[in-house]
């Protein structure tokens, strides 16, 4: 492999922006300092980290905006990423305690069941203001596709295309395997259907992921009006609120099944099922744990927006309509 | 919270170590990345990873701070601007204010109004 190419991997974690303006003179440094041996991990994985920084930069997500509807859209955009954090954990949530109920006394069900529902209605009053979000950014992203923008989206779309073509398979080779196996062995009995689920649930988390940027990126190139910024605000600002109560139902549908029914929590499927998953607690702990990653996120998100809500002075420039 | 109250507003940011090792290697004459982190390594005893240091670059250049030298070479040569050398000099006065408080309350030297004539970091002399 040649001196440029092999420095030129190096750059892959910046944005192909930043590579334009900086990427010659980088590999020039590079060269200088590292032509004749390897180029050390610690400035590898410094060079991973600064890329995926800039990455993070050039959407707006951190660093300086300029204007007051740039700093709303980074804003709302944060939101939204945290909003995908939320997903996943809502998703591990709601796969593991699904059974919670046949594993709690009857007569200590009733707060446990509270914070379950807070969570289920405000997951799905989050879905709503997302669904809905995603229709007031549907016109100026047609506006876009037709002012001739399809080569400024075709990466993005491409990507949230081949990730849902993946699950899609992935989904469907799980759903037949699981068919033909027993409740027994699709929960924690059988190793391999149990590997295989892990690896399809890192595939969909990757897959949430990459539509999560994908977004990001796409909204960055879409020209929203300022009225329509400020609506969507406002929504993030909806959209925290509703993860703040998935966080709080949780919260207290762990602490009342904690005391409860610490055998449901501690290892038990439940539902009569006698199979015991060993996911089932680190499990749950890395979804809480997203959720207070995604709230630290969210309140980035609302910081930007409250600061630019509460600012004097008019729309920025980038605000057309 | 550091509040900043001279005229170019903070330009350098309150993360401003990688800006004012660099500002200050431009200060002596313009420089590629690579003789930058060489300068910056021999002056300060600091090395500059290359993200650390295009990433200092690149918001110095944001903020006007310094400017791309044009060249035919890959390497990109870069200069302090004006507004460069006037957040670098406020960066180096309210340093030294600072330098200067340290060393009176340390007792390594007198109160500097005590010699109101003399320049600063001479006023412990007399």
């Amino acid at each position: 492999m040649n001196l440029d190419r092999r420095f030129d991997r190096l750059l892959r974690w910046y944005p192909p922006s930043w590579r334009e303006r900086y990427g010659d003179g980088m590999i020039a440094l590079l060269e200088d300092a590292y032509a004749q041996g390897a180029v050390p991990w610690r400035v590898r994985l410094s060079l991973a980290r600064t890329g995926l920084v800039e990455r993070f930069r050039a959407s707006g997500l951190v660093g300086a905006s300029t204007g007051r509807s740039e700093q709303l859209r980074a804003g709302s955009l944060l939101v939204l990423c945290a909003w995908s954090a939320f997903v996943v954990a809502g998703s591990i949530f709601a796969k593991f305690s699904e059974h919670w109920s046949s594993s709690t006394p009857p007569l200590h069900r009733s707060l446990a069941s509270v914070g379950y529902h807070i969570v289920e209605g405000a997951g799905a009053f989050g879905a709503v203001v997302v669904a809905v979000a995603a229709l007031l950014a549907l016109p100026p992203f047609i506006a876009l596709l037709r002012s001739g923008g399809w080569s400024s989206l075709r990466r993005p779309l491409h990507r949230v295309a081949i990730a849902g073509a993946a699950i899609a398979v992935l989904t469907a080779a799980l759903v037949i395997w699981a068919h033909a196996l027993s409740s027994h062995d699709r929960n924690g009995a059988l190793v391999p259907y149990e590997a295989a689920f892990l690896f399809w649930s890192a595939a969909v988390v990757v897959a949430i992921a990459v539509t999560t940027g994908s977004v990001v990126a796409v909204v960055g190139r879409l020209d929203f009006s300022y009225r329509k910024i400020r609506m969507l605000s406002a929504m993030a600002l909806a959209l925290v609120a509703s993860m703040m109560a998935v966080f709080a139902g949780v919260v207290l549908w762990w602490v009342q099944e904690a005391s409860a029914a610490p055998h449901f929590l501690a290892n038990n499927i439940g539902d009569g099922i006698v199979a015991t998953s060993r996911l089932f607690p680190p499990a749950m702990i890395v979804a809480s744990l997203l959720m207070v990653l995604g709230l630290a996120a969210a309140t980035g998100g609302v910081t930007r927006l409250t600061r630019s809500l509460h600012a004097k002075g008019g729309p920025a420039p980038s605000a057309s309509r | 919270m550091v509040k900043r109250r001279r005229g170019t507003g903070g330009a350098l940011g309150r993360n401003n170590e990688p800006a004012l090792l660099i500002l200050t290697s431009l200060a002596s004459g313009e420089k590629h990345g690579y003789a930058l982190l060489r300068d910056i390594e021999g002056f300060a005893g600091i090395v500059l990873g290359p993200g650390a240091l295009y990433g200092a670059i690149a918001r110095l250049e944001e903020r006007g701070l310094i400017e791309p030298v044009p060249s035919e070479d890959r390497r990109q040569p870069y200069r302090i601007t004006d507004f460069g050398r006037t957040a670098l000099a406020d960066a180096v006065n309210e340093m030294r204010s600072l330098a200067n408080e340290g060393a009176v309350r340390l007792g390594l030297r007198p109160p500097a109004r005590a010699h109101p004539s003399l320049p600063i970091g001479l006023g412990g002399l007399g």
